[in-house]
């Protein structure tokens, strides 16, 4: 194929991707529509967040360090798409307790003097944003969602 | 003019092998360096729970299960850039480098949410992959010198640039336009901007101290939200208009290191995005005539 004939087509294939994930709102990675951060932000903030239980008591877990290979982001989105899922009562607890061995497993791993997790629980928590918060700030309000236990045979609920 | 004179100025504008050759160094270089501390290996551990295919990896039965493989794969990515950079058995090296990267930066998206870094390396991997770009400067070149390689000013040396210039720009106007469909113009209020930084305190760690800082001016709120929908849609008319160009380029630049004072969100492999806009050649002339 002649070669600028050969860089029109790849041109126009590439464009078109392009432009029909900016026009749909779809994504075909690596192309999209790059939605991030595009919706409306409430200023009650409502966002999962998991809390670990050790023989000294409850843990907020935070962080890569504690759930690689996932970073908060991508796990919290994750586990609110299982959680809207057909089936998603059962989905959330497997997806807990697999979290709950990724932790264990990691910090073995580091040899970390943190002790290891009993109970993995996953809440939803919210704080009302206004000017002046630093980001230490406890939730305002926290309903507990689920609950797995190490080496457990049924999760409790 | 007619179209398709116009089309034909605005891809195929004559470049020399050697400004390809440098955008291939740069762009290789840096994405070695971006992702050298990638490991993909933690994802064999993920339960397929978790699994969420996206793209080409519907085709996979479900997430990699062998750490050794994946091992592998991620050196030989890495081997396989630094080989592109330097022009090295290009032929093998440039599309390696495109489709390991299609499998190793994709796979982690495949486990719930699409971070959008890295969709644009892939796509400049790619360009790379099927351009001219190892002609000039490259140790293919040195090794055959130059009876089988030609190289001088050409068309085919222009287009694979400008279109991972104008790829990159339409990443932002693909975030403008998305802001403005999913917020509509409610988006670009100093409520929106000031619960976005302020929420990030509490979705991010360590939470980003600017954010929450900030968030107590609503004119600097509003003047934020704006400019930033402003900055993304001019990545359009960018295209055509020259001056206009550096401007959103510098202004994209500044917003994104911005979201990462006040995000905590950092678009590193970005970086290689900016560097097409650089003249790398009257660099290259500038250093090769000083050491002469």
């Amino acid at each position: 194929m002649h070669p600028v004939r050969f860089a029109s087509l790849a041109i126009v294939g590439f464009l078109a991707v392009t432009g029909f994930d900016i026009v749909t709102g779809l994504e075909h990675w690596p192309f999209g529509s790059y939605p991030m951060y595009s919706l409306l932000y409430p200023e009650q903030l409502s966002w999962l967040q998991l809390y670990g239980v050790t023989d000294r008591g409850e843990i907020e877990l935070r962080g890569e360090r504690d759930f690689a290979p996932f970073d908060e982001a991508r796990l919290i989105v994750a586990l609110q798409r299982l959680q809207g899922a057909r089936g998603g009562n059962q989905k959330l607890d497997e997806a807990l307790r697999n979290v709950l061995q990724l932790y264990n497993r990691g910090k073995a791993q580091r040899r970390s003097v943190d002790q290891p997790l009993r109970t993995l629980r996953l809440y939803t928590v919210s704080w009302a944003l206004r000017p002046g918060l630093q980001g230490s700030e406890p939730p305002g309000e926290r309903t507990l969602i689920a609950e797995v236990t190490a080496n457990e045979a049924e999760p409790q609920r | 003019m007619n179209p398709s004179a116009n089309w034909h100025r605005y891809w195929f504008t004559p470049e020399t092998a050697e400004q390809l050759a440098l955008v291939r160094v740069v762009s290789y270089g840096l994405l070695f360096a971006s992702y050298l501390p990638l490991d993909d290996r933690g994802w064999t551990q993920v339960s397929p729970v978790f699994w969420m295919p996206i793209s080409l990896f519907h085709i996979l039965s479900g997430p990699p299960r062998n750490v050794a493989m994946i091992g592998i794969l991620q050196i030989l990515w890495k081997v396989s850039l630094l080989a592109s950079a330097i022009g090295f058995v290009s032929r093998v090296s440039m599309p390696t480098a495109a489709a390991l990267g299609f499998f190793l930066l994709g796979l982690p998206n495949c486990f719930g949410k699409i971070h959008h870094l890295d969709g644009f390396p892939v796509l400049l991997l790619c360009i790379l992959a099927v351009s001219r770009c190892a002609d000039a400067l490259s140790v293919d070149r040195a090794l055959r010198g130059s009876r089988e390689m030609r190289t001088g000013v050409s068309a085919q040396y222009g287009w694979p640039v400008r279109l991972a210039q104008t790829l990159f720009l339409l990443v932002f106007f693909a975030a403008g336009c998305a802001k403005l469909r999913n917020g509509g113009f409610a988006w670009m209020t100093a409520a929106n901007m000031r619960s976005i930084w302020l929420g990030e305190l509490f979705r991010h760690t360590p939470p980003p101290a600017l954010g929450g800082f900030l968030a107590q001016s609503t004119w600097l709120s509003q003047f934020a939200a704006v400019a930033t929908v402003m900055i993304e849609l001019s990545a359009l008319p960018a295209l055509f208009f020259r001056r206009l160009r550096v401007l959103t380029v510098v202004g994209l630049l500044v917003m994104q290191t911005f979201i990462a004072l006040m995000l905590g969100v950092y678009f590193t492999p970005h970086l290689v995005g900016y560097a097409l806009f650089l003249p790398w050649e009257r660099y290259y002339r500038k250093l090769h005539g000083r050491r002469r």
